[in-house]
């Protein structure tokens, strides 16, 4: 096949790219600083997952119980004389774990569904509106508290394989299984602003079937719809576990910070201060790190706000 | 004329709000036989990109496709399933939109994009649809493609955004291709290359082609054949020879001294009188009647049939081919 003789001169060389998402990210000192904190944050839950020279959190030892801080106990020790510092650090781990498990789970939850009823329309689109209208109704911690309440010590059958939900695990899929609402809304909204647009009938008259046109098509224009609840989400998951674990439906046999917390209440009045605010110090570090690095990418990557100089 | 694309009878409604049916499309019909450029023209709203869009069932979700039967060759698209459909779309009939902004996802690479639609009929690997994707970039003239192939969409040109629009719907080398508007969004000089790539294709490729326009000039450059739509209905149609130099339809006539010509000295240009009245208030009889300058009673009451004249030239009008006095 001959090429179509197009007259005219040599083509201007392609524009330079604009600054890309991290370039503009990198802009923002504070963005820096967040992510910098939350690297740490996921460096000490990687080494706790990890196991290797893991602090010792267990070694109980009642005759150094209630013990201030100290250079060989910064945030001192608790009633069984074990090392705050060192179940902080666990906790980080568990608050970790779990809100990333929540998360991925009520992504691929609110993405697949969000992109079905904005998409399809339909019945499917007033099923899927009433559920989550449903679960919207009930307040958000009283659903979770519902949820774990089933879900806890339940044990499932998946494909011949037996969980048992005890504890944590009772957690993350409580949260997983009610935190996709939001992220739902949103991306079919989006969809549904999007489903009329020039390139998906342009898409659908190359032969493109609906969930070729959705998932190829569609999911990765609104991914940055995703990326910004998944962080923003993140947060609010890591204060439901604490919260969970507080109430005592979450953690057990692990330390987490609603357990530290909740150990604290009765420490306060012996003016045992420390498990409290080691607890409350890395609860607020993540929660500010995670909510001005959220904002920051929403801004990075909202393609209104590109182009103006922040 | 075996296989050529061919609609019938096709009418398409759209429910108002006070419920009844408004018909966008009334009895439309055309033939578009291989290797052949077919313009179909009218203005704004007159339902020509819902007869394209018809023809790939891509109408949309409000419309309704009350009757008519639009032949490939000789399969019914009209009786194919949604899944047989699919495989006629892109192999069979590829569609190019007017907007070739809007028309390319933006998040993707344009190479990617071809190399998709590639790889939504055939099963090959990324490597050879790759190097296919390239090797259509190239035959649509965009130079230098494996730069371009990592170009995303606003990094393009107009022009050059329409001639990948126009790779992806080579693709799979379908028989006919729709054309809506191809040209209407970029500028004369871009518009003259786009054309002329697309009337290649007809020559080059065998490719039969469906022009939407509303620009006679167009027509009158690059189409073989010229179908006049006119509030849904077909009032003429012939090889465009034919009509250009003897329009038999009033309106026709009016539209071709509508359009500006060099050197027709400080004359008023023409103006078809009163406006295009919404479908939903359809004239009775002759949908032409009320702004026609050869109105006769009989018009007023009856449709006029498209009766053929003289080589395949037809038209539908009861006082065809006469002159207004």
């Amino acid at each position: 096949m001959k090429r179509i003789a197009v007259p005219g001169r040599a083509s201007p060389p392609p524009p330079a790219a604009e600054p890309g998402v991290w370039r503009r990210l990198g802009r923002s000192p504070a963005a820096r600083i967040s992510l910098a904190v939350i690297v740490f944050y996921l460096l000490l839950a990687a080494w706790g997952c990890s196991g290797w020279e893991l602090p010792d959190w267990r070694t109980v030892n009642y005759a150094r119980a209630y013990q201030g801080p100290s250079p060989a106990h910064p945030f001192g020790t608790d009633i069984h004389g074990r090392d705050v510092l060192a179940k902080t650090v666990i906790g980080a781990r568990t608050a970790l774990t779990v809100a990333f498990l929540a998360s991925v789970l009520a992504v691929a939850i609110g993405l697949i569904l969000g992109l079905l009823a904005g998409y399809l329309g339909g019945a499917v689109d007033g099923i899927i509106t009433w559920v989550y209208s449903t679960l919207e109704s009930v307040p958000y911690y009283l659903l979770i508290l519902a949820f774990a309440f089933v879900l806890q010590d339940r044990s499932i059958n998946l494909w011949g394989m037996e969980f048992r939900l005890e504890g944590i695990n009772a957690v993350y899929l409580a949260l997983g299984l009610t935190g996709w609402v939001g992220l739902c809304r949103l991306i079919r909204g989006e969809v549904i602003k999007r489903r009329e647009g020039e390139y998906v009938l342009a898409a659908r008259s190359l032969g493109a079937s609906p969930l070729r046109v959705m998932f190829r098509h569609l999911a990765p224009n609104v991914l940055h719809v995703v990326i910004v609840t998944f962080t923003l989400g993140f947060v609010s998951y890591i204060h439901a576990e604490v919260v969970l674990s507080f109430l005592g439906l979450g953690a057990k046999e692990v330390p987490s910070w609603g357990v530290m917390i909740d150990e604290s209440k009765l420490e306060l009045a012996r003016g045992v201060w420390w498990q409290l605010l080691a607890a409350s110090l890395a609860i607020f570090g993540i929660s500010l790190a995670l909510h001005v690095f959220g904002d920051a990418l929403r801004d990075a990557l909202d393609p209104r706000t590109r182009g103006t100089k922040r | 004329m075996k296989e050529s694309l061919r609609i019938e009878g096709l009418r398409i409604s759209f429910p108002s709000p006070s419920g009844e049916l408004v018909r966008a499309v009334e009895d439309a019909g055309l033939t578009v036989p291989p290797a052949t450029a077919l313009g179909l023209v009218g203005e704004s709203g007159c339902g020509k990109t819902l007869t394209g869009l018809a023809v790939l069932r891509l109408l949309p979700p409000a419309a309704r496709l009350e009757r008519g039967r639009i032949f490939l060759g000789e399969t019914d698209l009209s009786e194919l399933t949604e899944a047989e459909m699919r495989a006629v779309r892109g192999e069979q009939v590829a569609m190019i939109f007017q907007e070739p902004m809007t028309s390319l996802n933006p998040v993707y690479r344009v190479g990617d994009q071809v190399v998709e639609a590639i790889r939504a009929h055939r099963r090959l690997s990324f490597a050879s649809a790759r190097h296919l994707a390239l090797d259509l970039l190239d035959r649509v003239g965009i130079r230098r493609p494996r730069e371009r192939y990592q170009a995303y969409p606003h990094q393009l040109s107009g022009g050059q955004r329409q001639r990948v629009m126009i790779a992806t719907a080579l693709s799979c080398s379908p028989r006919f291709l729709i054309a809506d508007e191809p040209t209407t969004a970029l500028d004369v000089t871009v518009q003259a290359r786009i054309l002329e790539l697309i009337a290649s294709l007809r020559e080059r490729e065998r490719m039969g082609i469906l022009l939407i326009t509303h620009d006679l000039g167009i027509v009158a450059g690059e189409t073989d054949r010229v179908a006049v739509m006119y509030l849904g209905r077909m009032v003429e149609e012939g090889a465009t020879r034919d009509v250009f130099a003897r329009p038999l339809h009033p309106y026709a006539r009016a539209l071709l001294r509508s359009v500006p010509r060099l050197g027709q000295g400080r004359r008023r240009l023409e103006a078809i009188r009163g406006n295009v009245p919404t479908p939903a208030l359809r004239p009775s009889g002759c949908p032409f009647h009320p702004r026609c300058p050869l109105m006769i009673p009989v018009c007023r009451r009856e449709i006029p049939p498209l009766k053929v004249y003289e080589s395949g030239h037809r038209c539908a009008c009861f006082r065809a081919g006469e002159e207004a006095t």
